[in-house]
């Protein structure tokens, strides 16, 4: 699966992101939803859990990096 | 021919079709194969552009047999049973039994990873994972209060992620969950932790309890109150009634015998009536035939006894009268007879009393003249006497008390003799109480002597200075 599929995708905070802690998004991929690992993209940012996130970069494999919409 | 030709190709086609069945592999949904042996001609993955063997999944392919091997890789999930004794951030030790649930990535980077290293062990996949995550377990309780590990779910899940996720990357794994199913507590932390809380609700449902049931005894004891007044009205009313049903009924019991006594009344009054008038007949009666004539008798008696007794009246005055006059001459003739021999008898009276009186002077005068003679010479006497025993007892003043008392008593026949001189020397002696009298004055004259004698006796024994005149005087007196 290559960076572009995965970047761009819309998903739903599901641990909150703060700053410098491991957040969770799930994502709908591969027809289903993954959970991934996620950090912010502004490193300062604080993501509460429920809030709507893009996709703006992707770790293979399990790691993205999230703005809030 | 033609059925051989038939037949043969029948046979190839069933060969054909069990050529396809051997060669063709399916991956199931829940599984990925992992091809190797060709070099796969059109890489669309940089995984299997770098290593070479091919993974498919949720699809069908054709596999050469003897050149390609294909394995199965379960993307199924697993569980690892954790049970681990490990202290919390409080330093409180806990023992702790948890659950983990992962599965094998779903993405071809995971499923390569995991493929490199358990593919020939997946057995073992569950205990090497236990292995792997006692020790993050540990860590994650010791980051973590118990207090946080009963209510923050999301702060598990965080730290689990956090000190697990990329080691589980490294595996080709990714964690579900982790779940702590029992925290064994030996130092009763968690039950001491509650224990406020219930305390203070069980008070309040105790104190709940209480008011309730105190509510629902004074809801109780007013319904009392209320059925017992209810009672009482009730009783009351039924008293009431019963009084009037039984004040009516023995209005009507009393209807006959009241009836019947007020009927006998009336013949009782009637009967009176008729009694009274034959009384009044019987009255009548006896006016006419006793009274009257009774009351002509009594006058007729009454006028004889008045006149009886008016002329019996005159009869005893006249007669008074006679008696009367008569008396007084009676006494005028005895006044007089009684009058003159009183005189007579006063005047004999008066002259004998004349010559007894001279008689008695003459001899009083004569006795008194004789008797103070005899009395004289007495007297010197015993002065003489008592003056010669005065001397003898000043003379014997020094001698003992009991010579004086001989001498004394010698002497007393002759003391005596001289005081009973003066009676024998009297010749007439007249003595008003006679011979009783006589015999006193001898007494007393004795039992003066006697006495004397006793008081010169305790004279003479108290001292001898002038005691001897003392009992001279005593004598003297005696003797007089």
């Amino acid at each position: 699966m290559a960076d572009h599929t995965m970047i761009g995708k819309m998903g739903r905070v599901t641990g909150a992101i703060t700053p410098g802690h491991l957040g969770e998004v799930m994502i709908p991929v591969r027809g289903g939803s993954e959970a991934f690992h996620a950090y912010a993209a502004d490193g300062d940012d604080t993501i509460p859990t429920g809030k709507r996130v893009v996709v703006v970069e992707y770790y293979p494999p399990r790691t993205v990096v999230v703005t809030p919409m | 021919m033609a059925q051989v030709i038939a037949v043969a190709v029948a046979a190839g086609l069933l060969f054909l079709v069990v050529l396809f069945k051997l060669m063709w592999r399916v991956a199931e949904p829940n599984e990925a194969l992992v091809i190797s042996g060709l070099r796969e001609h059109t890489p669309s993955d940089q995984v299997s552009e770098s290593l070479g063997f091919k993974i498919v999944t949720g699809k069908g392919t054709l596999v050469i047999p003897g050149v390609q091997t294909v394995r199965r890789l379960s993307l199924d999930l697993r569980e690892a049973e954790l049970e681990i004794d490990c202290v919390t951030h409080q330093g409180i030790p806990l023992g702790i039994k948890g659950v983990v649930i992962f599965k094998v990535g779903d993405d071809y980077t995971s499923i390569a990873n995991a493929a490199r290293r358990f593919l020939d062990q997946q057995d073992n996949m569950d205990h090497r994972v236990h292995n792997v995550f006692a020790g993050h377990l540990r860590a994650i309780v010791g980051n973590m209060t118990v207090e946080e590990m009963i209510r923050d779910r999301e702060k598990l899940t965080q730290l689990t992620r956090e000190s697990s996720g990329t080691e589980m990357e490294k595996l080709g794994l990714i964690v579900d969950s982790l779940q702590i199913q029992e925290i064994v507590d030996p130092t009763g932390y968690i039950e001491n932790l509650g224990r406020p809380h219930a305390a203070a609700v069980a008070s309040q449902a105790r104190i709940a309890q209480a008011s309730a049931d105190r509510e629902a005894t004074e809801r109780e004891q007013e319904a009392e109150a209320l059925k017992a007044e209810a009672r009482r009205a009730s009783q009351v009313k039924q008293a009431s009634y019963q009084a009037e049903i039984d004040q009516a009924t023995a209005q009507a019991k009393q209807a006959g015998p009241l009836s019947e006594a007020s009927a006998k009344q009336e013949v009782v009054v009637q009967e009176t009536k008729v009694a009274e008038l034959e009384a009044q007949r019987e009255e009548q009666k006896l006016q006419a035939t006793v009274r009257k004539p009774a009351d002509a008798r009594a006058y007729e008696q009454t006028t004889l006894a008045k006149a009886d007794r008016d002329a019996r009246i005159s009869a005893a005055e006249a007669h008074a009268k006679e008696v009367e006059m008569q008396a007084g001459a009676n006494a005028q003739r005895v006044k007089l007879e009684a009058a003159a021999e009183a005189e007579h008898v006063r005047l004999a009276a008066s002259a004998q009393a004349e010559s007894t009186k001279a008689i008695g002077q003459a001899e009083a005068a004569a006795t008194e003249a004789k008797g103070r003679a005899e009395g004289e010479a007495v007297r010197a006497k015993g002065m003489a006497e008592a003056e010669a025993i005065k001397a003898r007892a000043d003379a014997l003043a020094e001698n003992q008390d009991a010579v004086i008392g001989q001498q004394l008593a010698e002497q007393w026949p002759a003391i005596v003799e001289a005081a009973a001189k003066p009676f024998g020397d009297v010749d007439q002696m007249i003595v008003l109480n006679g011979a009783q009298g006589l015999s006193e004055v001898l007494a007393q004259a004795l039992s003066q002597g006697a006495t004397g004698l006793q008081l010169a006796r305790n004279l003479l024994a108290e001292g001898r200075n002038g005691n001897g005149k003392a009992a001279a005087k005593e004598v003297d007196k005696a003797a007089d």
